[in-house]
């Protein structure tokens, strides 16, 4: 008995929106913090008429602000969830498409294994590259370009996630045996992501001597906090939706020949 | 192509119980989702004024602000 694409779907848009539900509260609870230190210097710039920052790095604190405080976090709140929920339609179509060929057992250590490869592909490795920054750094000057390697380093992990499976199945035709193929997936992962780290150049910005080390430090763990939440919910919630047709199906045939 | 696959799989992996169980067909519309979601991605983490105006592009940025630096898209 097949499964329907529709009924993944549903459960791709419920698990999306529960996971990023789940990064808000990160947001809330970890990130905000760290954002409000960041803006206390951005506050402090315009305070000091900018001198404090080298120009371009004009805080956007400055003046009447467009959008309150409060608005801003209620509309990362907001935002957090849309972004669950596209996700986990995308994770829905991948999941249908590739959902024979997942390891893990059942559909929940499939639905982890897929989370953990798009965590990995498409969260950490951009962030390993490009990393994320609080409000007070980053040079609106260089935006495009930073924007531009975030975006290729994405496009690369993603490359590396549809190119070492493809290789592990034509060995498997091939005959070679699973314990040789893990060993070559492994090194062939390592030496893209490697490839990737050197080849890709880094972000043109250099931090602003305002902003304290720890703060860009906290600023990027609280981020990939948030992010490893997004993931790690989206793959425990559309697991367990996942169970339960399995579950439900094999209720109601007891006797399943 | 795609019975290639489904003949790989049931000779490769013969010790997995009923393979052709586990495979959804994925309808052609469903593409068009995807690219729909990943359009509506770069739209709340990436648009500043390519697609809208300025005045709404300023908005869109200041409202998803916190989660742009947050999911560590490059903000400004």
């Amino acid at each position: 008995m097949g499964l329907s694409f529709g009924s993944v779907l549903r459960r791709g848009v419920l698990a999306g929106m529960l996971a990023g539900l789940a990064a808000a509260v990160m947001i809330w609870l970890v990130v905000e913090p760290v954002i409000r230190r960041a803006l206390v210097i951005e506050d402090l710039r315009s305070m000091h008429g900018g001198q404090a920052a080298p120009p371009g790095f004009a805080a956007h604190g400055g003046g009447e602000p467009l959008v309150s405080r409060t608005a801003q976090v209620v509309g990362g709140a907001v935002t957090s969830v849309v972004v669950g929920i596209a996700v986990g339609v995308i994770f829905a179509v991948v999941f249908a498409r590739v959902r024979e060929r997942l390891p893990g057992r059942g559909d929940f250590g499939r639905s982890m294994v897929l989370a953990a490869i798009g965590f990995a592909a498409v969260s950490l490795l951009p962030a390993l590259k490009i990393p994320s920054n609080p409000p007070a750094v980053g040079d609106p000057s260089t935006v495009g370009r930073r924007t531009m390697l975030y975006a290729v380093v994405l496009l690369l992990g993603v490359a590396v996630a549809v190119v070492v499976p493809t290789m592990d199945r034509r060995l498997a035709l091939r005959g070679v045996v699973a314990s040789t193929r893990w060993a070559l997936d492994v090194a062939a992962v390592v030496v893209l992501l490697a490839l990737v780290l050197l080849l890709v150049p880094g972000s043109p910005d250099q931090v602003p001597a305002d902003v304290p080390a720890d703060l860009v430090w906290d600023f990027r763990l609280a981020s990939l906090a948030q992010l490893a939440t997004m993931w790690l919910a989206l793959g425990l919630a559309f697991g367990l939706l996942m169970e339960r047709i399995a579950a439900r199906s094999r209720a109601l045939r007891p006797v399943a020949s | 192509m795609e019975r290639k696959g489904h003949f790989a799989m049931t000779t490769v992996a013969s010790a997995s119980a009923v393979p052709s169980d586990t495979a959804v067909s994925v309808p052609v519309w469903a593409w068009a989702l995807l690219a729909f979601a990943v359009f509506a991605l770069y739209f709340v983490s990436q648009e500043n004024g390519a697609l809208l105006s300025a005045p709404a592009a300023q908005m869109l940025h200041e409202l998803t602000h916190d989660a742009r630096h947050a999911l560590g898209v490059p903000c400004h």
